[in-house]
């Protein structure tokens, strides 16, 4: 039992011409949370404008590159490739058909409705876009632009694309890449602590000959 | 001043990154005409961490020690927030004694925090006496968290699946005792800025923000309640013991720097309030689920009522120990967004009491 519209589950059905997972679960305190998960990301705007009518509130937008599913025949699979064994495996998709590869994107907004958290979900392949909400709720506007800086993600239609926390020198997709920390503090750190450690290491190792 | 001649020119001022003003840096170009805040532009970034990424890195278990150190003035409600993420996915059941536990945890730091950021406001009113005093007062809740939890801002008080601490008679006593000196003090001091006339002049109508405006920007907190938007996650999805404690949500409605002052100091006693009902309704048994309880993958978000308002949590675990992804937006972070409202047409002078009115918190906010 939500204290959502009754209509709301429906509501989010017409607008969107693709096809909406929804799942609903409820807690010990009566707070539920809805999951809605967007088949056609083209419908973003369709579905956010209803929730808007609803009166919701943005509260937070999570981006992330969903790792591709285990895959556990692996080694089995190099054993059989020398015998001329080829397998051919598709690329697991997301509900909607993003491949699920581990460079597409997974895009959820968090909104708050009627008390209740209700997130929907939108994926983008490698390198792609989806529509700025900004326009729509203007809380989207910074949790868009740290989006943009942290991946290669861009949200069309966004009012002011400069970047946020990161300075412009910096190369963009920070999250999507390793960067040592060294280069992160700009070796501001010493090695003293390592010298330290290297000097306890070498201690015990004498002690236990 | 009025017989000097008025200039149309606009000048642009920087203030921070680093400002007398400012504990925490920030940098806003502010386009004055005269005496007038024109425009605002806020520039972030120079406490970037990147502790989003390094928090896939780390264990759950290690994870609820990096949480606690985002920021230190809300350092319990990180964790709090995480844990309650964490227990959704694994479908826990929190045992009852560790709700109350987590209460106590998270109001104490409510009223240090509340009265730190009301004494800072004193301070940059000039009214370095009051400041003084407040700080003074504030001290009792340090010790008190000192004496309970054995430190002084982050507190080490929660676990997946409950608590790390528990109350035994001796300490009860002494919180009943602390919180007996503080309610009196905090009165007091709710009564000075209630009445005083230096804080008045300088607090109320300035930096106003509507409720118009504060539902547009999506602020939370006190700064929405003092904006007369009724809204608190304690009472509006209420989690540990929440539903069953004395909770009073109050709402202003002028949405300026006083209100928000106001609200802070009245949600302070509200604190003392509720953690007499927890001291006096703690139920007995276990405080935790054991060691390292399994968190097996899904996802889930998690709400908490922070001091500065609504912590929200994501978080999505796999296979793995490390979680895929934890993301959290603190209260700050759509508050910072309010400032260029309540900032448009604000003297030079109240620019410093209209940024510490927000209570920001920019450790939070850059991660």
């Amino acid at each position: 039992m939500t204290r959502l519209a009754p209509d709301f589950e429906k509501t989010l059905r017409d607008a969107a011409a693709g096809d909406l997972a929804i799942t609903t679960t409820t807690d010990a305190h009566g707070v539920s949370v809805v999951w809605c998960e967007l088949a056609r990301n083209t419908d973003l705007v369709a579905v956010a404008s209803r929730l808007r009518a609803f009166e919701a509130r943005l509260a937070m937008i999570t981006a992330s590159q969903p790792k591709a599913p285990e895959e556990e025949e692996d080694e089995q699979d190099e054993e059989n490739s020398e015998a001329g064994d080829v397998m051919v495996r598709a690329t697991p998709v997301t509900f909607g058909g993003t491949p699920l590869d581990g460079t597409s994107y997974e895009v959820i907004y968090h909104f708050i409705l009627a008390d209740e958290a209700v997130n929907l979900i939108a994926h983008a392949p490698a390198n792609g876009s989806l529509a700025s909400l900004t326009p729509l709720f203007r809380p989207a506007d910074w949790p868009e632009r740290e989006i943009m800086e942290l991946y290669g993600l861009t949200f069309t239609g966004h009012p002011d694309p400069r970047r946020l926390f990161l300075d412009n020198s910096i190369e963009p997709s920070v999250f999507e890449r390793l960067i040592p920390f060294s280069t992160l503090v700009n070796a501001a750190s010493t090695d003293d602590l390592w010298k330290k450690v290297h000097a306890a290491a070498k201690a015990t190792a004498i002690e236990g000959e | 001043m009025t017989n000097l001649p008025v200039t149309s020119e606009s000048f642009t001022i920087p203030v921070g990154p680093l400002h007398v003003a400012l504990e925490e840096p920030m940098y806003f170009r502010v386009a004055v005409d005269g005496e007038t805040v024109t425009d605002v532009d806020i520039n972030a970034g120079h406490v970037h961490r990147g502790i989003e990424y390094l928090a896939t890195k780390r264990t759950l278990a290690q994870n609820m020690i990096l949480t606690e150190r985002i920021c230190s003035l809300c350092s319990n409600s990180h964790p709090e927030t995480f844990a309650l993420a964490a227990e959704t996915i694994a479908e826990m059941e929190v045992p009852e004694r560790a709700t109350y536990l987590r209460v106590v945890a998270g109001e104490v730091k409510r009223v240090a925090s509340n009265l730190f950021n009301v004494a800072i406001l004193a301070h940059l009113v000039g009214y370095e006496a009051l400041f003084m005093h407040v700080m003074q007062v504030r001290e009792l809740a340090q010790d008190l968290k000192e004496a309970v939890f054995g430190n002084r801002m982050d507190l080490g008080a929660i676990c997946i699946g409950g608590t790390r601490y528990d109350l035994d008679e001796d300490t009860i006593t002494a919180l009943t005792v602390a919180l007996d000196r503080l309610e009196p003090e905090i009165r007091e001091i709710e009564k000075t800025y209630r009445t005083n006339g230096s804080i008045q002049r300088r607090t109320r109508g300035v930096g106003v923000l509507s409720i118009d405006d504060a539902i547009a920007c999506g602020v939370v907190g006190p700064v929405a309640r003092a904006s007369g938007l009724m809204q608190d996650v304690r009472a509006d999805a209420p989690y540990h013991a929440y539903d069953r404690l004395p909770l009073d949500v109050q709402t202003l409605p002028d949405g300026d720097v006083w209100s928000r002052a106001m609200i802070r100091l009245h949600e302070a006693l509200d604190a003392i309030v509720i953690l007499r009902a927890c001291l006096r309704d703690l139920p007995d048994g276990p405080v935790n689920l054991g060691s390292d309880p399994y968190v097996p993958p899904g996802r889930a978000v998690a709400r908490s009522e922070a001091p500065r308002g609504e912590l929200l949590y994501y978080l999505k675990t796999c296979d793995a120990e490390e979680p895929e992804r934890l993301k959290w937006r603190v209260p700050s972070f759509p508050n910072w967004d309010a400032l260029t409202v309540m900032l448009n047409r604000a003297k030079v002078a109240d620019i410093a009491i209209i940024v510490n009115s927000i209570d920001p918190c920019i450790s939070c906010t850059e991660r």
